[in-house]
């Protein structure tokens, strides 16, 4: 013969995995937001030319010195759209500089793009063939990556940037410094 | 205007509802109750007709119609975009539920009327909840000024025939599950000594859900198939588990209700089924829509609705299974059963439905747990699935093959095996043609193909005999799944992929098809243009067999792109291409697989969907003569 309380551990069980959900709907969590395997490593040596100026766009002469915010961008990209207000913004930041990585994309699309809706990037390596973003583990764009003064990756998030994400990476970049 | 009344029937379908609930609670009469009904299912039929008029006619002002339309759309995908966004699906959601709401009723006679008029309430409950989520965090009727020209345009990869009718098939499959739950709890209800067959009410609700949520989650697998461009069908996607679970559950809800009618036992085990199915399809829509995990189907990220849909699942959940706690005794029995019997392979059959809804669902908030108690990040994928379920569903299947051949209570072992002796021999013979013809010998493969066909081959002797007194309903469902094993193992087992950079006129050979890139060329379509890659197929006496033409597809609307696959098909194999990323001077990625035996996954979940519509009409001749 079944006990009698066996017959309420379902009801039991099915609260506690509620309990859980309704604890990670309340938190403050990104879904999307996903660890990168590079956290606290060194950027991916590459190089390649620079959009604006087809110079030269050496890694290790740019990932030192200041704080780098790294955008992965196309012109064919809506969020990225979406996005560009706030990379804007980051670009007024201190002791910050933006960094763009111009994702399988036409040159002069983006050329063009950017006269439209501004250019926050200081500068801005063309990655034609998905080459860079595969070595950095980027799986979407946009992506954004923050690298410290010693060229270590510090944060990444994929995806376009809101509201919350953008006052989270100041955050991140004020501890930082 | 018609915003306006959109809204107005809403709020009237929901005060029917709650009319519904409070009649059907004190038992009034059923002209009363009548009024309920008819006004729940008038109103959330025009509500639904409403919203898919906004969307045909391009009604800007209407917000859902402007995130989700566009003019140049065609008609179908403007009808079909109704139920493409989460607003307008929970419309065509409570659509479903009053009409089976409309379904029950129509069960009520003299004799049942204390169950029926419980099964009611507990249906207007639900109807209530869903109807109050949809005007509380989901209104479609939501308007918006300034009023635009033009509409922001519907995701293109879900413009396509097949996903146009697989929300509503799988809608008819969870939600059929909801009147198998309101049954279940208005059971629990009963008094002590009620003799209401309650089983025989429940069984075709039961049968519909399981029948239409098998049609439903294959044409989604299908469109998967050849939009995605992935090269398989099935990923393991939280979103597909999703439908997967109540399935399961589904199907073991289904083989024991026959325990409950030929043996009266198994009572309050089909009552906590049909409870956990309808349970894990509201917990599944909760999954996708709280955007609590992160897949392709995520509808909408927003998390009031994920609290709301969670405080209801809590109250019918807690509702539910603390009754079942209190009152399910009463439908136990100690009739104990021999291992060898039909009734015994339904019990072992149930038990290991519900071992692998477990780990599936174990596989699918693994990674939530995980982040609740230990805040890392973890995905689970189909290696896990594949090592944990496979060799679940091995015995399961290998029982299912004879479960329809055993008797009820005793079985006599020596005339059992005289009868499934041609079929093992048969079975053995057509897997040794196999393995010559293919000349691969997988492990799994060989498991795999001897299921199919231990299958086939029972359900097909039991079809032709037709003495046994078996349902043919069931008999072709099973013959659906040995077909659907079929095309499963062969897609799986011997898949062959090719990822090659190819330019205009280059060969490639692949098993045995010779393939050239002849051409590639701009098109354009009604509301996208097109680069289209025309690749001749020659056979090995290099005869044309076919031309296929993928396309990589940009819908300027949306600023979309998206891959059109081309497949050849045929029921040994299908040939599928995808056109990649590329240029005239260093060629484009192709990307060309060799799936055998896919159709076979099509045809076997048509076979199962004929015959749970088979034993649909059956069953409900068999109620009919009940009343």
């Amino acid at each position: 013969m079944i006990k009698k309380q066996l017959l309420t551990l379902p009801s039991i069980f099915f609260l506690l995995i509620l309990l859980i959900f309704f604890y990670l709907l309340i938190i403050d969590r990104n879904p999307s937001e996903i660890p990168s395997a590079l956290l606290n490593k060194n950027v991916p040596k590459f190089e390649t030319t620079s959009l604006l100026t087809e110079k030269k766009f050496i890694s290790s002469d740019i990932f030192r010195g200041e704080i780098k915010l790294v955008n992965f961008f196309a012109t064919w990209c809506k969020p990225c759209r979406d996005e560009h207000n706030y990379i804007k913004l980051f670009d007024n930041q201190e002791a910050l500089e933006v960094i763009g990585v111009n994702y399988k994309d036409n040159p002069q699309k983006a050329i063009k793009w950017l006269r439209e809706l501004g250019n926050p990037y200081s500068n801005i390596a063309v990655d034609k063939k998905g080459r860079i973003a595969i070595d950095w583990g980027v799986y979407g764009i946009p992506e954004t990556f923050i690298v410290n003064s010693k060229g270590i990756i510090k944060y990444r998030h994929a995806g376009p940037i809101t509201k919350k994400i953008y006052k989270k990476i100041i955050f991140i970049i004020n501890e930082i410094e | 205007m018609v915003p306006i009344l959109g809204n107005i029937t809403l709020w009237l379908s929901l005060f029917f509802a709650i009319f519904q609930f409070f009649i059907s609670k004190k038992n009034k009469k059923i002209k009363s109750i009548k009024i309920g009904i008819f006004g729940l299912l008038a109103c959330s039929i025009i509500s639904f007709f409403l919203l898919m008029f906004l969307h045909v006619v391009s009604d800007f002002s209407v917000l859902n119609v402007f995130q989700n339309s566009h003019t140049t759309k065609p008609l179908l995908y403007k009808i079909s975009g109704v139920w493409g966004n989460h607003e307008g699906s929970m419309l065509l959601w409570i659509l479903v539920l009053t009409i089976f709401n409309y379904f029950i009723y129509k069960l009520y006679n003299n004799n049942n009327s204390i169950l029926i008029l419980k099964t009611l309430e507990i249906q207007a409950f639900i109807t209530i909840g869903f109807i109050l989520f949809t005007i509380l965090t989901s209104n479609p009727f939501e308007t918006m000024s300034p009023i635009q020209n033009e509409g922001l345009g519907f995701n293109p990869i879900l413009q396509d025939p097949a996903l146009a009718i697989h929300p509503p098939l799988l809608y008819i499959g969870y939600v059929g599950f909801s009147a198998a739950f309101s049954i279940g709890v208005a059971t629990l209800n009963l008094e002590n000594n009620n003799n209401i067959p309650w089983h025989r009410y429940m069984k075709p609700f039961v049968i519909a859900a399981w029948t239409f949520l098998t049609i439903g989650i294959a044409f989604g697998s299908i469109w998967a198939y050849y939009e995605l461009g992935w090269g398989g069908w099935w990923f393991w996607d939280p979103v597909e588990n999703a439908s997967f679970m109540p399935w399961l559950l589904g199907t073991a809800l289904l083989h024991s209700l026959l325990v409950v009618e030929k043996k009266k036992s198994l009572q309050s085990w089909v009552i906590l089924l049909s409870i956990l199915a309808f349970l894990l399809s509201v917990l599944g829509t909760f999954l996708v829509r709280s955007g609590i995990l992160t897949s392709v189907h995520t509808f909408a990220l927003d998390p009031s609705r994920g609290i709301y849909i969670l405080i209801f699942t809590a109250i019918l959940g807690s509702y539910s299974l603390i009754l079942f706690g209190l009152k399910s005794k009463k439908y136990f029995n100690t009739n104990y059963f021999s291992f060898f019997s039909k009734e015994g392979s339904i019990l072992i059959n149930n038990i290991l439905m519900v071992i692998v809804c477990s780990t599936v669902f174990l596989g699918t908030i693994y990674p939530l747990l995980i982040e609740a108690f230990t805040n890392n990040k973890i995905s689970v994928g189909t290696p896990y699935y594949n090592s944990t379920i496979v060799p679940i569903m091995i015995p399961a299947i290998l029982i299912m093959g004879i479960g329809p051949i055993l008797s009820w209570g005793k079985v006599d072992i020596f005339r059992t095996l005289k009868k499934i002796f041609p079929n093992i021999l048969l079975t053995g013979v057509i897997t040794l043609l196999v393995f010559l013809y293919y000349q691969s010998y997988s492990f799994i493969g060989i498991v795999g193909i001897i299921l199919a066909f231990w299958i086939i081959f029972n359900n097909m002797t039991l079809l032709f005999r037709k003495k046994e007194n078996l349902s043919s309903g069931m008999l072709i469902a099973h013959l659906g799944i040995g077909l659907l094993i079929l095309g499963i193992t062969g897609s799986s087992v011997w898949q062959i992929e090719k990822i090659i950079r190819m330019k205009v006129n280059n060969e490639i050979k692949i098993e045995k098809y010779n393939i050239a890139f002849k051409e590639i060329n701009q098109i354009k379509g009604p509301n996208y243009i097109a680069l289209q890659g025309s690749f001749f197929v020659y056979d090995e006496k290099k005869k044309i067999i076919a031309k296929l033409k993928p396309e990589n597809r940009y819908y300027p609307v949306t600023n979309n792109f998206t891959t059109e696959t081309s497949i050849h098909t045929n029921l040994l194999g299908d040939l599928y291409i995808v056109l990649g990323e590329g240029n005239i001077d260093e060629g484009w990625v192709v990307r060309i697989y060799y799936n055998p035996l896919v159709a076979w996954i099509w045809i076997g979940a048509l076979t199962i969907f004929l015959g749970g519509i088979v034993s649909m009409n059956y069953n409900l001749k068999q109620i009919r003569r009940l009343s």
